[in-house]
């Protein structure tokens, strides 16, 4: 096994509704992701896998727990403090919405070299415009798109975009929050294969959030898979497409059509009862890398 | 799984045919024109000012307009045509001057509210609005009498950090708006500090919004000043302003020396009518949508 980069330690975050209630958006996840790794978070919607993200690159202060990145505790307004730039500089989010996640004011160029700009980076290229062209053209697109507005993009490019502005930095630590979410199939596979690229060729790692499980099955080297803010299963993809454990996780694979009608139509459902779910499980090590929630119930 | 990265190539796609309009069409063009011939003219009075401004020529005091004095001359025998333009200036660099000292103040008092946690925004915002409930010019009248004798720089920097207010508060309720905005957020995980989030991504956005407020700010500034010159509490009466002008004409108001009250009004008039429309303009391309999604 390689060398740890992120450590999630019991982590949890509540979002208040009102004065009485409470929404436990995650509730006691821990997980770790090795360097060069691309570690999948599954779950239905609202099972807090966005939450996770954001906690991860600060942007939601967790109730309780503790995020290890490279040994810094990032929680620790003392210790991130002393390592801003380190931790500003090497992990980078994507956003799952590209509309709203780059402004509409800005050129296509300004976006990009925008984290450069901010750092104070000497760029490798000459200007920072000519770095957003490189990166421009390693997204895939060419440089003519440098001025123009995200308006005049479409949903894929737009998306590249944000790609292309996180990779500016060169991070190790690439926090996608539903990339590929609002993209259609054929640009889906040209951002997956961009991904599997950066982490093949750069070696960076991957904290990627999907609720389509074929994608998963296809990029992640481990996968967890979250349940009402709770992880309910953690396994390498392997393991846990031919070997799934808990419950929730049988019956979310269940859910993957088969490209064969005749099979599809003879399936039977496994739907999983939420009633049956104990949040008072305690993770199990059952095999080498496979944990699984086991509760009283479940 | 090594051939998989595949650039799926660019589409070029045609520039949309975009129907030109014709230059200046909708633009406040006479407004624009008149101001800047007010500007100029006032920047460059030194070169075409028949008389010299401040010189009392007491035998030609209170004369209506002729041939040698053209708007005629005040009760000190001043001529009235080169006091305009020599005023002018005053009154526009105050105008002007203010108007950018309460927008800073604004912009930069509306973000912090707009970007600080809820006790502050609300502490701030009270602030704001106790400012705001204070009759402006009662203000003025106050923070002038802490910061003594009137010159040019105080006047305008009284008016300034008296006229922020409402400014402020469209800036706060547009910052709220913008803050939660995915770029905010993504532009703060890569490291970004207040004036780069202010700068790039906050003021862009809601300048559409305060552009009128803005240029209405100049009007008030020019009218301010006139008003305090008027009362007497302004510029001193050697210091020749629009304002200081009409002043003076409170004395003549029932001796049928028209042109004492008219012509610096109605050079402040016309002035003010400019930046109305240009501003009423501006507001009009700040409301078009900039995007199509």
């Amino acid at each position: 096994m390689s060398e740890i980069l992120l450590d999630v330690k019991g982590l949890t975050h509540y979002f208040r509704l009102s004065k009485t209630a409470v929404i436990k958006a995650v509730d006691d996840v821990s997980f770790q992701i090795h360097k060069g790794e691309i570690f999948g978070l599954v779950g239905e919607s609202g099972s807090g896998k966005s939450t996770v993200a954001r906690c991860v690159m600060n942007v939601h202060k967790p109730a309780s727990g503790s995020i290890y990145y490279q040994g810094i505790d990032t929680c620790d307004p003392a210790q991130f403090r002393k390592n801003r730039k380190l931790l500003q500089t090497s992990r980078q989010f994507i956003f799952q919405d590209s509309t709203s996640s780059l402004n509409q004011r800005m050129r296509v160029a300004d976006i990009i070299a925008e984290p450069m700009a901010i750092h104070h980076v000497k760029p490798q290229r000459g200007s920072l415009r000519e770095e957003a062209a490189f990166q421009l053209h390693y997204v895939g697109l060419d440089s003519s798109y440098l001025d123009k507005y995200p308006s005049e993009l479409s949903g894929g490019m737009r998306q590249r975009v944000t790609i292309a502005r996180a990779l500016s930095m060169e991070p190790e630590l690439l926090v996608a929050d539903e990339p590929i979410a609002s993209l259609d199939v054929s640009i889906q596979a040209q951002i997956i294969n961009l991904f599997a690229h950066c982490n093949r060729e750069h070696g960076c790692s991957i904290l990627f959030i999907a609720h389509d499980l074929a994608v998963v099955k296809y990029l992640c080297h481990r996968v967890g898979v979250m349940f009402q803010g709770k992880l309910v299963e953690v396994a390498t993809t392997k393991e846990l497409f031919e070997n799934p454990l808990h419950p929730y996780t049988k019956s979310l694979l269940a859910a993957i059509p088969i490209p064969n009608p005749r099979l599809e139509r003879a399936r039977v459902w496994h739907p999983f009862d939420p009633g049956l779910f104990d949040r008072n499980g305690k993770m199990v090590e059952v095999s080498q890398g496979h944990f699984v929630l086991k509760g009283e119930t479940v | 799984m090594d051939n998989l990265f595949v650039q799926v190539g660019i589409r070029p796609i045609p520039a949309p045919q975009v129907k030109k309009q014709k230059w200046g069409r909708g633009k406040p063009l006479a407004s624009i024109a008149v101001l800047t011939l007010i500007l100029l003219s006032c920047l460059f009075c030194d070169f075409f000012i028949p008389k010299d401004p401040t010189y009392m020529d007491l035998y030609h005091a209170n004369v209506a307009p002729n041939s040698e004095f053209w708007f005629g001359t005040d009760t000190m025998g001043r001529d009235i045509f080169s006091m305009i333009f020599y005023g002018g200036r005053i009154s526009l660099f105050i105008g002007f001057f203010a108007t950018l000292i309460s927008t800073a103040i604004a912009i930069i008092f509306g973000a912090i509210s707009g970007l600080a946690p809820k006790w502050l925004d609300e502490v701030l915002m009270r602030f704001t609005e106790i400012l705001l409930s204070i009759p402006n010019l009662l203000l003025i009248i106050f923070v002038q009498a802490i910061l003594g004798k009137a010159n040019v720089l105080s006047i305008s920097l009284v008016i300034g950090i008296t006229g922020w207010t409402s400014i402020a508060k469209v800036v706060r309720t547009e910052v709220r708006q913008i803050r939660s905005a995915e770029y905010v957020v993504a532009s703060r995980c890569m490291g970004a500090g207040f004036f780069h989030i202010l700068w790039k991504h906050l003021i862009p956005n809601f300048v559409s919004s305060i552009m009128f407020m803005v240029v209405m700010n100049i009007r008030g500034a020019i009218g301010a000043e006139s008003t305090l010159s008027f009362m007497g509490i302004g510029l001193p009466l050697e210091v020749i302003s629009w304002g200081s002008m009409l002043s003076l004409s409170e004395k003549v108001l029932l001796s049928g020396s028209w042109w004492l009250i008219l012509i610096p009004g109605a050079f402040l008039v016309v002035t003010l009518l400019c930046v109305t429309n240009i501003g009423n303009y501006l507001r009009k391309c700040g409301n078009r949508k900039v995007s199509n999604l």
